[in-house]
């Protein structure tokens, strides 16, 4: 005889498990510590790779003037100046990775509760 | 009003239904009208100009996921403006880089946002977007109709400036750049939309989630209204060419969409038909779960006032 009540959870927890609870056990592999610290690898990489982007299109846009003074300019100082953005960039980036990040590990691990919290319920009624 | 409930729960019905066919043609119509759009606004590539590509590439996007559109589309972009110059091409990628790698790493949902904006100025529907986001979407959104202005903007004014960069001197790479650049960062009317549309989503956004009788309705009209005021306000400060009839009208037509959309994503009670399998120590179970059709097809009771006199009971009222 099937037991309705367990059917409907047992469906519940497998919608969960192909839906947003895929993404969430991925997530739940990381201690929260490495989770976050490699997607904010991933982050300083991104933002990096971006930065070089514009910086790029910024000396190509500037080509004529910077040759120009090339010779007459402090090196020293333009690239303190440049590597000083580059840092301020990258730290305002990463704080909001961290905060995503973070808000992410969180979801996931309540999502991952009730799951487990539908399973403990799920083996008492084998039990039963 | 019941026959539009009648209406959405039909359609959600079909939808249901038909789900596993509907998604790749959704993608599909979506993808072929990006590419259709990109061709006609920049189709200087002439390999990509042509209907069996954009077909071949329609349909290879409608089996892939939502945001394989965008990347598509951005590829189109980039290939057109190589054909306008390799300045242009090292621009288009530089901007959709930095749109990829920064933004869309936190919100791959909101992706195709980008598409949409873009493809509601093409149609004319350009104040939906900002409502509409308002109403499913978070204040984040705010960023993603941003980019997509921004996309939508460069793709328009690379279109206008077509002719004067080609005719330009080949050698002067740098000079090219520069007059691009400097013409697109010049375009006041942008940022105005950008602003506007971020604080009609957030002011759509925090209304619609007061605990308010008509919260949904009341937001929709207020963001209208703050979008109209500050386009209004931004075309007297800036002195740009805003067409006020054409705001107005576009205006109320978003308006009347937002209700349409607020009709289909008010309380949120759309579940989609999930198909699930699994197995325990007696059986395997293929789980088809079926949302619940919550408005039942309305019934009608017909009242006689000038009853029959010669029948003294019963007859008084009939339902049909």
């Amino acid at each position: 005889m099937i037991n309705e009540e367990k059917v409907i959870l047992m469906t519940r927890m497998a919608s969960y498990e192909e839906g947003k609870g895929k993404r969430d056990i991925r997530i739940m592999h990381y201690f929260r510590g490495d989770f976050i610290g490699f997607q904010m690898l991933k982050s300083i990489i991104a933002v990096t790779v971006a930065f070089l982007a514009v910086f790029a299109a910024y000396v190509f846009y500037n080509f004529e003037p910077l040759m120009q003074e090339v010779y007459k300019m402090d090196l020293m100082a333009f690239g303190k100046n440049v590597i000083t953005l580059y840092l301020c960039v990258a730290g305002g980036y990463s704080v909001i990775s961290y905060a995503v990040y973070a808000h992410k590990y969180s979801k996931a691990k309540k999502g991952l509760r009730t799951y487990f919290a539908n399973l403990k319920r799920l083996v008492g009624m084998y039990d039963k | 009003m019941t026959t539009l409930f009648v209406a959405k729960q039909y359609i959600k019905g079909f939808i249901s239904k038909y789900e596993v066919y509907l998604k790749p043609l959704l993608k599909l119509v979506l993808a072929l009208t990006a590419l259709m759009i990109i061709n006609g606004k920049i189709g200087y590539m002439h390999r990509l100009d042509s209907i069996s590509i954009v077909l071949i590439l329609a349909l290879m996007c409608s089996f892939m996921p939502m945001n394989f559109i965008i990347f598509v589309a951005a590829a189109f972009v980039v290939m057109h403006m190589y054909t306008l110059g390799l300045e242009c091409a090292a621009l288009t990628l530089i901007l959709f880089l930095v749109l990829f790698l920064l933004y869309f790493r936190f919100s791959p949902k909101d992706t195709i946002v980008v598409l949409l904006t873009p493809l509601g100025f093409m149609i004319g529907i350009p104040y939906a977007v900002p409502l509409v986001m308002g109403l499913v979407g978070t204040p984040v959104s705010a960023i993603s109709v941003g980019c997509g202005v921004i996309v939508m903007y460069f793709i328009n004014y690379m279109a206008e400036i077509a002719p004067a960069v080609s005719g330009m001197d080949e050698g002067d790479m740098a000079g090219k750049f520069r007059f691009i650049i400097d013409g697109f960062m010049d375009r006041k009317e942008m940022l105005l939309l950008i602003a506007a549309f971020a604080v009609t989503i957030i002011v759509v956004y925090l209304i619609r989630r007061l605990s308010i009788d008509y919260a949904w309705t009341i937001a929709i009209i207020s963001g209208a209204l703050v979008d109209v005021m500050i386009l209004l306000v931004g075309d007297l400060s800036f002195d740009m060419e805003i067409s006020i009839a054409g705001l107005i009208v576009g205006t109320i037509f978003s308006v009347a969409i937002a209700k349409l959309v607020e009709l289909f994503a008010f309380h949120l009670d759309y579940s989609r038909t999930e198909k699930v399998q699994f197995e325990d120590d007696e059986y395997y179970y293929y789980v088809k779960a079926v949302p619940k059709i919550t408005v039942a097809a309305p019934s009608r009771t017909v009242k006689k006032i000038n009853a029959s006199r010669r029948r003294p009971s019963g007859s008084g009222q009939a339902h049909r």
